[in-house]
């Protein structure tokens, strides 16, 4: 089971975030400042670390600098009242791993932080073909086959389709896909990304059996083995 | 209109100010004159009694009585005096009665007002014969009196005349500017009363005080769409959050209450919830570009490239809607500009014309034709926004529609043109006929 390091003052925040990763199936460790924060961080092993980004006396930033400069890789899922994109640049540009900003949902948290696990696995990055059930996609030649059939995809769509195999099994919110394939960082608004998916589905999906694809309602996708 | 006010007036002080000075000025001028005049006249008197008295005191002293009265004979006894007085200083001939006291033997000439013999001012020297009589030679000066009377009078009426001239022209105008001081405090009171709606009086002139008026009332034209997007924002929240606030409140409770959640019920509530937060990103958002700054992100831009890849990213939204979705590029239009966030601008005018044209429209993506004034035009053929209502979809949270199933914050154009502001861009919404033009003018303005 994976451990998450979440440092965050407030102990309400705290709480709440700490209830969503257990829930989420994570464990955790929780710590309400931030240089007793980074001292666990360097000492202790964790696969994952939920930070905020403003801490009373250090800089959520400062933090993340401090670790990854004392070698330390766990990725971090930043967490931030701020949600401007030069804030998400710089938090990114220091060595963050993601950023949430808040307020946000559970589902999200619980979300991101197995997107970014799976991430920093490194086994899948050097495959050259992915594989979900009977579902193949060839990196090399990018191209897609189910059972055999050929499957034309338009550049996109084969991102998209990338993306959701590699996190196979992950719940994902609509937001964490447009963000992490087509890297924009603002709402989509409506159902753009539903739609996106919607002509992925009819593309991999059989005939009469249920799609790959399903659909986590007012929460996200996520792509299965039959 | 009270003194002291007028008195404040700069324009006020300066008429006085000058008048004054342009008194002092002729004041100087005429003492001058009134100075040189009269004493040339005097010295030119007295040169010539000296002359008399020396050509009378050089004849024989026995014919001098006779020529006394021969003098007076010649010149005349009402303009000219001719006297001779014994060495006491009795009375031996001409028309002068006594001695003047003060008149000093072979001294300064001396003025004496008129006299029963000698009926007007004069002048006169008094010099001592070598016989030790006195003899005294006088001229009327009243002319020259007269003169200096005329002069001073104009040096006090043309001083006073300036000044009252300087006064009534200081009055005249100070009370212009004083009264549109006046009514400029007036407006601001009412305006600091809470009237939102009142404008300072501009004139067409476009002096200082128009120039001042025109500011402020551009000023308070910002603050009126503030002051009535925080209006409208609250009465908003009040309807658009509270709603959907209380409907997950009441489903809550009855999940809480029925002995088995059903999922699907969960996920209803979830939804509701996660609109609920997707709003207040799109609020927080708008105010973080209001309250930006910064320009990190600026560069020259091609809008070409920007709006390279919006065909790809809405094409399956439009199909999905039966919307045909057109994209025509043109040629490169270089401006300075955050990319990202103006293709979320132009994202969000496309998301919008999509869901609002509604199936079997045709929305277009283009640039303006004209490279020196580069422009993105979002244009559909839908049914388009009333001209009246088209500043209003650009306030927060309004939806010109509202009783349209249509999802979304409502807030995508607020979004939209806070990042057009940021950018000193300017966004219209045009009637196209059939249809809505949505027009991103990225001329630099006043960024």
């Amino acid at each position: 089971m994976a451990r998450v390091l979440v440092i965050e003052d407030d102990v309400e925040t705290a709480r709440e975030i700490v209830a969503c990763l257990v829930a989420g199936g994570f464990r955790t460790k929780q710590c309400l400042d931030g240089e007793q924060g980074l001292k666990l961080a360097l000492t202790d092993r964790f696969d994952a670390i939920t930070l905020d980004r403003m801490l009373p006396g250090s800089d959520g930033l400062q933090i993340i600098k401090a670790m990854r400069a004392g070698g330390v890789a766990t990725p971090v899922l930043l967490l931030s009242a701020l949600g401007d994109v030069d804030d998400r640049v710089e938090g990114l540009r220091v060595g963050g791993d993601d950023y949430l900003v808040k307020p946000f949902a559970p589902s999200e948290l619980v979300m991101r932080v197995q997107v970014l696990l799976r991430r920093h696995d490194p086994a899948p990055k050097t495959d050259l073909l992915l594989r979900v059930g009977d579902l193949e996609l060839d990196l090399v030649t990018r191209e897609a086959r189910r059972n055999g059939r050929s499957i034309e995809l338009l550049p996109m769509e084969f991102r998209l389709l990338e993306f959701m195999m590699r996190h196979s099994g992950q719940l994902l919110s609509r937001r964490i896909i447009f963000e992490r394939v087509w890297e924009y960082y603002f709402d989509p608004g409506t159902n753009l990304i539903d739609v996106h998916i919607g002509k992925l589905r009819k593309k991999i999906d059989e005939p009469g059996a249920p799609s790959l694809i399903k659909t986590e309602r007012g929460v996200g996708y996520v792509l299965n083995a039959v | 209109m009270q003194f002291r006010a007028l008195w404040r007036t700069t324009t006020f002080r300066l008429t006085v100010l000058y008048g004054l000075l342009f008194a002092l000025g002729t004041l100087a001028l005429l003492g001058m004159v009134y100075v040189q005049s009269a004493v040339f006249l005097t010295r030119r008197v007295d040169g010539i009694l000296k002359t008399e008295a020396a050509g009378l005191a050089r004849s024989p002293r026995p014919g001098l009585r006779q020529r006394v009265k021969e003098e007076l004979l010649l010149n005349g006894d009402r303009t000219n005096i001719f006297a001779l007085f014994a060495p006491d200083g009795t009375w031996i001939a001409g028309n002068l009665g006594a001695m003047p006291s003060g008149l000093r033997v072979d001294g300064a000439p001396l003025e004496i007002p008129s006299t029963p013999s000698f009926p007007a001012s004069a002048r006169i020297i008094a010099r001592r014969l070598p016989s030790g009589e006195v003899l005294v030679v006088g001229r009327d000066v009243s002319q020259l009196q007269e003169m200096r009377a005329i002069v001073g009078s104009a040096l006090i009426l043309s001083g006073v005349s300036i000044l009252l001239v300087g006064l009534a022209c200081g009055t005249a105008l100070g009370i212009g500017p004083l009264k549109r001081l006046q009514s400029l405090q007036a407006a601001a009171r009412d305006i600091a009363r809470g009237d939102l709606t009142r404008r300072m009086p501009a004139g067409r002139r476009g002096d200082e005080l128009d120039m001042l008026a025109t500011t402020i009332n551009h000023m308070m034209d910002e603050v009126e769409r503030l002051m009535s997007e925080v209006k409208g924002a609250t009465e908003t929240i009040a309807h658009d959050l509270l709603t959907p606030l209380s409907r997950a409140a009441i489903q809550l409770r009855r999940l809480q209450q029925s002995p088995s959640a059903d999922p699907e019920e969960l996920a209803h509530v979830t939804t509701g919830l996660n609109e609920l937060l997707d709003r207040f990103h799109a609020i927080l958002r708008i105010a973080e570009l209001d309250a930006r700054q910064r320009r990190a992100g600026f560069a020259r831009v091609d809008l070409a490239q920007v709006i390279a890849p919006i065909e790809d990213l809405y094409q399956p939204l439009a199909e999905a809607g039966g919307v045909r979705l057109l994209t025509d590029r043109g040629p490169p239009a270089l401006v300075e500009a955050d990319p990202k966030l103006l293709f979320e601008a132009v994202c969000n005018l496309v998301d919008n014309a999509i869901k609002f044209a509604g199936g079997g429209s045709t929305v277009r993506v283009r640039l303006g034709p004209d490279p020196a004034a580069p422009r993105i035009i979002v244009q559909d053929d839908g049914p388009g926004i009333a001209a009246d209502k088209r500043a209003a979809v650009l306030q927060r949270f309004y939806r010109a529609d509202r009783h349209r199933p249509i999802p979304g914050s409502g807030l995508g154009l607020s979004v939209v043109a806070a990042i057009v502001r940021l950018h000193g861009f300017e966004l219209t919404l045009e009637d196209a006929d059939p249809g809505l033009r949505a027009v991103i003018d990225c001329r630099a303005h006043s960024a």
